[in-house]
């Protein structure tokens, strides 16, 4: 009935397992299951690990956007910014690779980093697009895992791991370095100071700084640091000195060091320099320190010790020993009546005297029992020819010279050295003596004689019978009246003067020889001109007398000796160095420096520079002002004479003199005196327009 | 026809009932019992072996790397140092909130509407087809191939997105001013997009009307 095969419709095959029957499109969808739970398990793993940093202040802090840098790498994001439960500080969640976390110790350091302008430098601009990140600094420790932090509000000076030694630093003040001055190395930058502290006793600042590797290897025992902040002026043999340094240490104070002698040793942990004030002191202390293992002992002196200071040298054969440490005074009590002795205080270092380094006070106290037995005395010295400041000077004298004494212990430990009178008088007696040789010397009664010679001499050349007399005579009478009323010998106490003030004053030491010379030479002229006199004119003895005795004083001053005397007046000259006006020029110096430098800290503040800006900008308003004023005033008073001259006129014309007439010349005249009052006004400022303002 | 006469013929006449294959490629018709096309070479089937599990395997893969294409960002978005990164759904929140809804309503189509649909569809159109299935009141034959071809249609309009990310991630790369770079939903939605169209290429339609022809016989 059909073509159709309906077996053929019928068939069934056999059912093939669903296995079989599976298709290998289905690894697509696996490969895809597998690709997403791949991403899903990366994900996740690149979540971080959550950390917690407390910091006080997050400013600019924003979740989801700040990330977190390790060494200027991205180690992680922060998520969330909250307060902590009292509100008091900011809690800052943060996820943190997890390789990264896994190694990062307690002491991790997280701190904001903003763009700052300090006199450092700028720092943190790149922060002023991309806004503020954490950085954070901390030594891998593997395994060590900590998860919360406490962040610091700066960024600490030393990154961990910076290759460097910290040291610690000693003074007496820190008012002129602050934290993050610059350690300076032959004016290179090799380190930073951290903030000074005070140590517990509060007898010294102490704070530590860095070296950086591999400037810290010129670190021995023998290195000195000195401070060269801001600026230093000396005042010496040498002349006034300013030494500035660079701009950042000016700011910020700065601290340079170097070795200042050979055969130093590696320095040990927990090594403590001192920082010297300047330069010239840290490179004089060739001992160590002065107070780390210092000994003190007493030294009592009987004259006055004015000129001696606490930090003043002790010297022992030339070499600084020791410093002192305080001054007083005791009652002293074995007297028959009280007696007040002045107690001095010294500390001395028994390594400069070139004991061990940590001997103690006992082989100290013993060596200078023997040194005692052997004529060491205590004394009083002058530091320098050009200074009043005083030292104590452990001088080896004959034992025969003095009387014996030894090192007395007292009760409560302290030994007392024993003095002897220094030898200070003598130079104040040598002093004394340069002034009264040169009041001694005749100049006075020369200039006298002299004047008294002029006037003898134009008595006889204005007498009649010397009209004739030589030509010669009258070069004489100018020359003596030239070097007389000349500049020279009018300036010769002047010079004297002049040679007092200056500290050098070789160059007019030579110009006083100068003068005698010429003066020595005028006087050799008066001889022979008083033989040619006295041979043409013997009529004046008198006259011939008194230039014998004129000639005769001056040759009596000799020139070396006034040369000799003259250099006594410069030695006298230190004396006025050392006097009180001159001791005051270094401070007031310095005084005017700090108020530089506090000018420059108003500078630092920014402020300052707005008010003189004000200031001026107020001034030069006001200077404009008076300028207007000024400009209109000879106008005003050109006015005022005219006027005057009207009125003038017009009274003139009205008639001759009445009473009316009398009266307004009266007023008329006073009209003058205003317009030229006004007139000198405008002139006075015209000269000099800050008269207005400075009420001058 | 080719079916005898006196026969009935079944209300519609079908290539396979009437022993003939048609060659997917160039469509030259060969006797049943061919297997390769002696035009083209192509492989010759009644009906494409394994199309339903093909069908359902691209798709389970379409949704299954879908899911990551939603939850990760598509774009990241540096502006001067800032990083910001945006999802599909979050970009089309973000969009609405800056008051482009007209952008935000063609995002929302092209990469949620879109592909949610042809999921939707592709897998109604393989359960229907099922012999036996329990889904196919509501659809005719019609409908069902009219969905098929609007499924095929519209598929690659999906990848506008993608073409979107593309275009953006080459030429803004302004370094620090401003860079826009794919992320990794953009490979997952085009992943997405590309087996949502395979599967919907693997869905034989004449499996559409093998159901009526079931019924009619």
């Amino acid at each position: 009935m059909s073509y159709q095969d309906p077996a053929e419709m019928k068939i069934d095959p056999p059912k093939r397992s669903f296995w079989r029957n599976l298709s290998l499109i289905w690894l697509v969808p696996l490969f895809a299951v597998v690709i997403s739970l791949g991403i899903a398990w990366q994900t996740f793993a690149a979540r971080g690990v959550q950390i917690e940093i407390v910091f006080d202040n997050a400013s600019g802090v924003t979740p989801g956007e700040t990330i977190i840098r390790f060494r200027d790498v991205r180690i992680g994001t922060v998520e969330d910014v909250q307060f902590t439960p009292d509100l008091s500080q900011v809690l800052v969640t943060a996820s943190i690779d997890r390789a990264v976390a896994d190694t990062l110790p307690e002491d991790a350091r997280f701190w904001v980093v903003q763009p700052e302008v300090s006199a450092r430098g700028i720092t943190g601009l790149s922060t002023v697009l991309s806004g503020v990140y954490i950085e954070t600094s901390f030594t891998p420790t593997s395994g060590a895992a900590a998860r919360s932090f406490t962040g610091t509000a700066a960024a600490p000076l030393v990154r961990e791991g910076q290759e460097g030694t910290r040291i610690t630093l000693r003074t007496r003040e820190a008012n002129r370095v602050s934290e993050g001055a610059p350690i300076l190395f032959r004016g290179i930058e090799v380190g930073h100071i951290e903030a000074p502290r005070l140590i517990l006793s509060g007898e010294s600042v102490v704070f530590d700084a860095f070296i950086e590797a591999p400037h810290d290897r010129r670190l021995t025992t023998a290195t000195r640091f000195w401070d060269t902040s801001g600026f230093s002026v000396s005042f010496g043999a040498s002349g006034l000195s300013l030494n500035v340094g660079n701009l950042a240490a000016l700011l910020t104070g700065g601290i340079a060091f170097d070795t200042v002698f050979s055969g130093g040793e590696p320095l040990n942990p927990g090594y403590v320099f001192d920082l010297f004030p300047d330069e010239a002191s840290a490179r004089q202390s060739l001992f160590r320190s002065v107070g780390a293992n210092a000994v003190e002992m007493s030294i009592e002196f009987e004259g006055s010790v004015s000129g001696l200071e606490v930090g003043a040298p002790v010297q022992y054969r030339g070499l600084r020993v020791g410093e002192v440490r305080a001054i007083g005074a005791v009652l002293a009590e074995d007297a028959d009546r009280p007696e007040v002795r002045l107690l001095t205080t010294v500390a001395l270092d028994p390594q400069a005297i070139g004991l061990p380094a940590e001997a103690g006070a006992e082989p100290l106290i013993r060596f200078l029992e023997d040194a005692v037995a052997q004529g060491l005395r205590a004394r009083l010295s002058t530091s320098s020819l050009f200074s009043a400041a005083l030292i104590i000077e452990l001088a080896e004298l004959p034992v025969d010279e003095v009387a014996p004494a030894e090192l007395e212990r007292r009760e409560n430990g302290m030994a007392v050295l024993p003095s002897i009178a220094s030898d200070l008088p003598d130079f104040t007696a040598t002093a004394e003596g340069v002034l009264e040789r040169i009041n001694a010397l005749p100049i006075e009664e020369l200039m006298n004689q002299a004047v008294r010679l002029m006037a003898s001499v134009e008595m006889v050349v204005s007498s009649e019978g010397s009209r004739q007399a030589p030509d010669e005579a009258l070069a004489l009478i100018r020359d003596i009246r030239g070097l007389v009323g000349g500049e020279d010998a009018q300036a010769l106490p002047g010079e004297l003067r002049a040679g007092l003030a200056d500290l050098r004053g070789m160059v007019e030491e030579l110009r006083l020889r100068d003068a005698v010379d010429r003066l020595m030479d005028v006087l050799d002229n008066v001889e022979t001109v008083t033989a040619n006199t006295a041979t043409a004119s013997e009529d004046f003895p008198e006259l011939v007398e008194d230039l014998r005795t004129l000639v005769a004083r001056a040759s009596g001053v000799e020139v070396e000796e006034l040369a000799a005397a003259a250099s006594r007046v410069l030695n006298s000259a230190d004396q006025l160095i050392g006097s009180d006006e001159m001791r005051q020029l270094p401070p007031a110096l310095a005084r005017a420096l700090d108020e530089v430098q506090q000018v420059l800290a108003d500078l630092r503040e920014g402020e300052a520079v707005e008010n003189v800006n004000r200031t001026l900008a107020s001034a030069r308003s006001a200077a404009d002002a008076v300028a207007e004023a000024m400009n209109s005033l000879p106008g005003l008073t050109q006015r005022l004479d005219r006027l005057v001259d009207q009125a003038d006129g017009l009274i003139a014309s009205y008639g001759s003199r009445s009473d009316f007439n009398s009266e307004a010349m009266q007023v008329m005249r006073e009209f003058r005196e205003t317009a030229r009052a006004v007139t000198q006004l405008a002139r006075t400022i015209e000269r000099n327009p800050n008269s207005l303002l400075l009420g001058r | 026809m080719s079916a005898p006469e006196g026969l009935v013929p079944p209300p519609t006449l079908t290539a396979r009932a009437a022993g003939l294959v048609g060659c997917h490629s160039c469509g030259r018709v060969h006797e049943k019992g061919a297997d390769i096309c002696t035009r083209c070479g192509t492989a010759l089937h009644s009906r494409m072996p394994n199309s339903l599990q093909r069908v359902w395997a691209w798709l389970f893969a379409g949704i299954v790397v879908y899911i990551p294409a939603n939850i990760y960002p598509m774009l990241q978005t540096s502006s001067l140092g800032r990083t910001t990164e945006s999802t599909i759904m979050g970009g089309v929140v973000e969009l609405v909130e800056y008051g482009s809804i007209g952008v935000a309503l063609i995002v929302f189509v092209a990469s949620v509407l879109i592909p949610v649909g042809k999921f939707v569809a592709i897998g109604y159109l393989a359960l229907v087809v099922r012999p036996g299935s329990r889904w196919r009141k509501g659809t005719g034959f019609h409908g069902r191939q009219h969905l098929f071809e609007v499924v095929e249609f519209i598929g690659r309009w999906s990848m506008i997105d993608v073409f979107v990310v593309a275009i953006l991630s080459a030429l803004v790369q302004l370094d620090f001013a401003a860079t826009i770079n794919p992320g990794i939903a953009a490979v997952s939605f085009s992943l997405s997009v590309a087996f949502t169209m395979l599967a919907a290429q693997s869905f034989d339609p004449r499996l559409i009307w093998d159901v009526e022809e079931a019924k009619a016989v």
